[in-house]
């Protein structure tokens, strides 16, 4: 068979005219089903990134007696720096403590009540993978559940650091599962108005088969169709979600971020993953365009 | 030289109905021939088989000498490009005119543009309908349409022309002008099987019967009439 373009682009496209309708309601299904789908990926991947984002700040303090002594103190910091799970470790001195309380409190009440220095001197650990919290704390204890040598109190949020753990995977789950539902609607309904699409045209396939057209003359202006149908509505599907995302989505992240005093702005300000999804709902779009043509026409082609 | 063979053709549907018994048939080129009988008697199955649209179930289909039993499915088309077919519906696309639908049995096989621009209004003219060539087939009468679904069967110049009932939608007069325009295609030298229910036509134009029953060759009769 020869490969003609020009009849089977004519005839895709004079079948867009034609089949206005049939088009308009294709892509109009491609481009609604696939923009519910790509908005909750990238809520999803949003949410994960804030979550992540609150995870990197799980912070252990180190309280230390007042009456360590400096021998101690650098032994101690040694010690923790020697620890594989360990990122960072800064030391507070007392004056220091006093020095940031004050500036968090300033202009209240409670500066007049203080007298002298109330206030420990600390160490804070930034950990490597937060996960690991909870192992890390045990170790300032000695076998009988006291505290080591120098260390007065150990804090790391532990109810709250143990439920942000169990919620990012819970929620990671549940998006997960959202998503692959969402994707599997989208991809049954899209794949169920291509078929429409092509059963408006059966006679034309008949005729074609009986006036003696081979099957991939008969199939390749349908694939060409669906592609189309596919790939517009997904175009159109990401350039909504771009708008949304850009206009909307970054300035809800940016105050959540604001106020949880998140250090990194998430996902749509500094990650590429967003391109990704975009990427991937313009592939699939035309991917499950011309798989359901395909589908579809295997039904009619045996005349 | 034979065009149309049938030899010891048997067909049983999925279903296990007996739609033709060992059918021996032979339709010499240029001949013009009626396949008669009740519905059900099996016209409509040998036409079918005569283009492939299914398979035999035992014994062998030869077209211009070459058997198309075991042809493969790739060469299918090929077969079909070589027999006109004429639909008692019509089956005209709606949506494309009158140069549209007849130009696209001519695209589906590959004609290239300027042969169409050229054949389409020649095949036009043969059916008298060149003055139609930019309407839509629903501003046609029935018969209009009829010639025009014979014209797009016939585009193609193929050796045979297979009619199922073409008039069976159509009134009397209007089905005698159907005929005219057969027996002229007929006359430039290409064979035409028709299958019809018309009695007057039948008997009118004087042509060989076959008639079938039950799937049976019950009669075949040079110059014959519909009853017996």
């Amino acid at each position: 068979m020869i490969f003609r373009p020009k009849y089977f682009f004519g005839e895709t496209f004079s079948g867009f005219r034609k089949n206005f309708l049939m088009f308009f309601t294709a892509i109009t299904t491609v481009a609604i089903t696939l923009f519910i789908v790509g908005f909750f990926i990238i809520i999803v991947f949003d949410i994960q990134a804030i979550l992540s984002s609150i995870k990197n700040q799980v912070e252990i303090a180190v309280y230390l007696k007042d009456n360590v002594t400096d021998e101690l103190k650098t032994y101690l910091e040694n010690e923790i720096k020697g620890w594989d799970e360990i990122s960072q470790v800064n030391f507070v001195s007392k004056d220091q403590a006093l020095e940031k309380f004050k500036k968090e409190n300033e202009g209240s009440e409670i500066l007049k009540e203080i007298q002298g220095n109330p206030l420990p001197a600390s160490f804070e650990l930034e950990l490597k993978s937060p996960e690991k919290v909870e192992q890390v704390a045990l170790r300032f204890m000695d076998k009988d559940g006291n505290f080591i040598e120098g260390v007065d109190e150990v804090i790391y949020g532990q109810n709250y650091v143990q439920k942000l753990f169990s919620i990012t995977a819970i929620v990671g789950t549940i998006a997960f599962l959202i998503i692959v539902v969402l994707l599997l609607a989208a991809i049954v309904l899209i794949f169920n108005t291509i078929r429409l699409s092509v059963h408006a045209r059966r006679k034309e396939i008949e005729v074609m088969k009986l006036v003696g057209a081979t099957n991939w003359f008969v199939r390749l202006p349908f694939l060409f169709e669906g592609f189309f149908e596919g790939f517009i509505g997904s175009v159109i599907s990401v350039v909504l979600l771009y708008f949304l995302s850009n206009y909307l989505l970054i300035r809800v992240e940016k105050a959540i971020v604001d106020t949880m005093h998140i250090k990194d702005l998430a996902i749509l300000g500094s990650n590429n993953i967003i391109l990704y999804v975009y990427a991937g709902l313009v592939i699939l779009g035309g991917l499950i365009g011309i798989f359901s043509s395909g589908f579809a026409l295997k039904r009619y082609i045996g005349v | 030289m034979n065009m149309i063979e049938f030899k010891n053709v048997t067909k049983v549907y999925e279903d296990s109905t007996i739609a033709l018994k060992n059918v021996n048939i032979v339709i010499k080129k240029g001949e013009f021939v009626f396949l008669v009988g009740p519905s059900g008697s099996g016209k409509s199955t040998l036409i079918k088989l005569l283009i492939r649209e299914i398979p035999v179930t035992t014994g062998s289909i030869f077209v211009a000498g070459r058997n198309i039993c075991n042809l493969k499915a790739s060469r299918i088309p090929q077969l079909r490009r070589n027999i006109g077919y004429v639909f008692q519906d019509f089956k005209l696309l709606p949506n494309k005119t009158i140069f549209e639908n007849i130009a696209f049995a001519l695209e589906v096989i590959g004609k290239p543009a300027y042969a169409i621009k050229v054949q389409v209004p020649q095949v036009l003219k043969l059916v008298g309908l060149a003055n139609k060539i930019n309407s839509y087939p629903h501003q046609l009468s029935a018969g209009e349409q009829q010639r025009i679904s014979i014209a797009r069967a016939f585009v193609n110049r193929p050796p045979i022309l297979l009619a199922d009932e073409p008039t069976g939608n159509l009134d009397p007069a209007t089905s005698d002008g159907i005929m005219k325009l057969l027996s002229r295609i007929n006359l430039i030298g290409t064979t035409v099987a028709m299958a019809s229910h018309d009695k007057s036509i039948v008997n009118s134009m004087r042509r060989r019967v076959i008639e079938l029953e039950e799937g049976e060759i019950i009669r075949d009769q040079k110059r014959g009439v519909y009853g017996s």
